[in-house]
């Protein structure tokens, strides 16, 4: 039981007539890092909040290292913290004040490692909170979660408003939370960033967790990827059975293909094909492949928002 | 509506976005004017026709007279009553204190809202990135804020011209069009003085805290002008002294309107004369925002909230402090004039009590009040966190919700107790030093029956905002003032019982003419804990939210 440090069992959430989150199941084993991509409205933020007991699920439940997320939440959250993508903290506090009242409320905190983490996001902690910016605001809640040295970290798009620098930081920091053997939950529509983080990512829409996987059975699942440049006119590849997503630029066209490739070559073959490149998809094509581009797939999320 | 701001400052360059920032403030603003134009409209409406109907005779007149044309504790707490027995002098009495002062905190909290407010929201930053400069977005604002007070004017104007050209009423339509100036110049004043505290502060918090104390004081200055005709020359320190000093219906001054237009004009010009020279977001009065950490209160949740507590309750404290020296001081001539009628004296001796005694025991209601202010306002302060997400920081640590909104209930007890307490010891102590002959036992079981009322307010307010936290701030100030115009009103027109005791005021004894009234205050405090009870069970099981 206590091998997981998230489990969700049919998790649901429903807003009035929306539902949020439909029949969640979600596991994260100890000392993994995983991700949640999703495009706003597909519920991220919602699933992060049921497992924080600060929503009420309208079905189903979820634990955090085998502990009920509503019925033992004092003693659930002695083992995490989170970040959440927008800091509201108190304007009239410092940042040392802020870090030193958090502390004292999370009941734990490793000393040193908040000095470290102060110097590495070279967090100016005199400032009152409505003195910073916003990304020095995320950086201050950014500290106060990873001080704790929590079990579990839960991040809900913790590096919006960071510069690049700064997401190097952040990094450097999952990266030491791994070695000691915390769990991250990752929440994130920057796909780069759970693509270097993340041992495994879920993809999540409209409520519902389509895919899971390690990046390799992501891959596996999803289309290959090829660009072919013609001596003459483009044919016309929508109609070839496997191949979607085609764009035409000038002499070239890229394209999609699930299963055999066979039918795409004879028509390339055909019309005097003279590069051509095919590759793994990246994770941004991967993520288009679920959530469509223009067409159904994008209509069906933003229902669902 | 920032969608909608967008889209608008997008949709067309030129004329259109200069005047953006006026045209959304406008609508917010005469949107807000219209539905309180109503509102006060049909106050007066019902007071005259209350009048009208319950005192039909010259000799029923005549009783109101005796009863509260020399009642120093009626006239400090809203005017002297000129002209009682006639429904234009009645109504101008009855209707201008409360309404000035209502049309006053409306200016205040619109202006603060649509101007600071809105800039702390961020959404100037979108539309001052166009074309406007920031004094010129001030300026915008102040006219759209201007726009809601003509609506108000006209909304409430209609209806009361309306009402007195009702041959049982008679008020003519241009005394009718001149109260409903007087009231609307409450309005006026004190939202230019919101919009120029707007300026001078960092939030809009701090705005209306400021705009605030100009009012409390301008009330408080005005209520001792009015309790003693030696003072009366006070009346002309105080905005709402010169609202008074108009005296419509009765005797009219128009003479008034030149501080009221003065006033009004020069925060207006400050205001955008002090908006070009701040940066957006900034405050114009020294805002540190660098500090050396001062880590002694915030070793938990209860500290964090007296912490973030402390400036408001310091001046709450301030003022009661104040307030209570100055009742007691004048508690001695207000207790001769209340007992110079023999009937009154004879029961005051009876009952064993001193004429400041029996002053006090009204006096004192003002201070039951002011506690049911401290407590919306805990209710306001506790939503706030919740609504700003900064709960959340709090709440996804080792700190379960119970015992987070439990704390809060228990300081806010706490601190109305001591306020209860501090309004009771420094009247105490006024009387004391005016020798006004008002013992120290019964002003502390005075003092202890002015807290009632506000737990149970606070109960209420927790009850509410543990099951539907959206509307708790508006239904606590609602329960709150519609207690006091029912106070108020009952006082003088024959009003249903039953909707008497729906004031919380209503059920409180006046201590310390009276004895204090052990068993209903037991009443009230246990339907206020019951109630915050319920609300602490609801809280433990509901969805956070937000704006």
């Amino acid at each position: 039981m206590a091998s997981h440090a998230i489990e969700t069992f049919a998790l649901t959430k429903r807003f009035g007539d929306t539902e949020a989150l439909k029949d969640l199941d979600l596991e994260v084993s100890e000392g993994e890092v995983v991700g949640i991509l999703g495009p706003n409205g597909a519920g991220k933020t919602t699933l992060i909040r049921l497992l924080l007991g600060l929503l009420m699920p309208s079905a189903g439940r979820a634990e955090i290292f085998g502990l009920d997320c509503h019925s033992q939440t004092v003693e659930a959250h002695r083992r995490l913290a989170y970040v959440a993508g927008e800091s509201n903290l108190w304007p009239t506090l410092t940042g040392a004040e802020t870090l030193y009242l958090l502390g004292q409320v999370q009941g734990r905190v490793d000393t040193q490692y908040r000095e470290v983490l102060v110097e590495r996001f070279e967090l100016d902690v005199t400032k009152k909170v409505r003195a910073l910016s916003k990304g020095n605001r995320q950086k201050l809640s950014l500290v106060a979660a990873l001080m704790t040295r929590a079990d579990l970290l839960v991040l809900d798009e913790p590096t919006s408003g960071l510069d690049p620098l700064m997401e190097q930081a952040f990094r450097t920091c999952i990266a030491e939370a791994r070695v000691q053997g915390q769990s991250v939950l990752l929440s994130s529509h920057i796909l780069s960033e759970v693509e270097v983080l993340c041992d495994r990512i879920g993809i999540l829409r409209a409520g519902v967790l389509v895919e899971m996987g390690t990046l390799a059975e992501m891959r596996h699942l999803s289309a290959l990827t090829v660009e072919a440049t013609f001596d003459g006119a483009v044919p016309d590849l929508s109609r070839v059975p496997g191949v979607t997503m085609v764009e035409v630029l000038g002499s070239s066209v890229k394209c999609q293909v699930s299963g055999t490739v066979e039918p795409l070559l004879r028509v390339l073959a055909d019309s005097g094909v003279r590069e051509l490149l095919s590759r793994e998809p990246s994770l941004e094509e991967l993520f288009l492949a679920h959530y469509g581009s223009a067409t159904t797939g994008q209509s069906d999320a933003s229902n669902a928002c | 509506m920032l969608v909608e701001v967008q889209s608008e400052a997008s949709s067309d360059s030129g004329a259109v976005s200069s005047t953006v920032i006026a045209r959304v403030t406008a609508r917010k603003a005469v949107r807000s004017g219209f539905g309180w134009g109503l509102v006060f409209g049909f106050y007066v409406a019902t007071q005259a026709l209350a009048y009208a109907t319950s005192y039909p005779t010259v000799a029923s007149r005549e009783l109101l007279v005796q009863e509260f044309g020399s009642n120093p504790g009626v006239s400090a707490l809203v005017g002297p009553a000129t002209q009682l027995d006639t429904v234009p002098g009645y109504t101008a009495w009855k209707c201008l204190a409360v309404l000035a002062i209502t049309a006053a905190v409306w200016g205040i909290l619109s202006s603060t809202r649509l101007t600071r407010g809105e800039e702390d929201a961020g959404r100037w930053e979108l539309l001052l990135a166009g074309q406007t400069t920031r004094r010129g977005a001030a300026t915008q604002a102040l006219v759209g804020m201007g726009a809601g007070l003509v609506v108000l004017f006209i909304t409430s104007g209609v209806i009361i011209v309306a009402t007195g050209r009702r041959s049982d009423i008679g008020m003519g339509t241009s005394g009718a069009l001149f109260l409903t100036l007087a009231i609307v110049a409450g309005a006026a004043m004190f939202s230019a003085l919101g919009a120029l505290a707007g300026q001078l502060s960092s939030t809009r918090r701090q705005a209306s805290g400021y705009a605030s104390a100009l009012l409390g004081a301008s009330y408080a200055i005005r209520m001792v002008a009015d309790s003693d005709t030696s003072l009366g020359w006070l009346r002309w320190l105080s905005p709402l002294g010169w609202i008074e000093e108009l005296r419509p219906l009765t005797r009219p001054n128009p003479l008034a309107l030149v501080p009221i237009a003065v006033l009004t004009a020069v925060a207006v010009l400050f205001t955008v004369y002090l908006a070009g020279r701040r940066d957006l977001g900034a405050s114009t009065l020294p805002d540190r925002s660098s500090s050396k950490a001062h880590l002694r209160l915030l070793s938990g949740q209860a500290g964090l909230a007296l912490r973030l507590m402390r400036p408001t309750l310091v001046s709450w404290a301030a003022a009661i402090i104040a307030y209570g020296l100055l009742l007691g001081s004048i508690a001695k001539s207000g207790g001769k004039i209340m007992t110079s009628s023999p009937s009154m004296q004879l029961v005051f001796e009876r009952l064993g009590v001193t004429g400041a005694e029996a002053y006090l025991g009204f006096a004192l209601l003002v201070m039951a009040m002011a506690l049911c202010f401290v407590a919306a306002g805990q209710i306001s302060a506790t939503r706030a966190e919740e609504s700003s997400g900064r709960l959340e920081y709090l709440l996804v640590r080792p700190l379960s919700r119970t015992s987070w909104l439990g704390c809060r209930v228990a300081l806010a007890t706490g601190i109305l107790v001591a306020g209860g307490l501090l309004a009771g010891l420094s009247t105490w102590a006024g009387a004391a030093a005016n020798h006004a002959g008002v013992r120290f036992s019964p002003m502390i079981g005075a003092s202890i029956n002015v807290v009632p009322p506000a737990l149970l307010l606070l109960g209420v307010g927790v009850a509410v905002y543990g099951a539907l936290p959206r509307v708790a701030v508006s239904v606590t100030y609602a329960v709150l003032v519609w207690s006091l115009l029912v106070e108020i009103t009952s006082g003088v027109v024959n009003v249903n019982h039953w909707m008497i005791d729906t004031s919380m005021f209503h059920q409180m004894a006046a201590a310390p003419s009276v004895p204090v009234d052990w068993t209903t205050n037991a009443v009230m405090v246990a339907i206020g804990a019951l109630s915050a009870l319920l609300g602490l069970g609801a809280f433990a099981r509901r969805d956070l939210k937000g704006e």
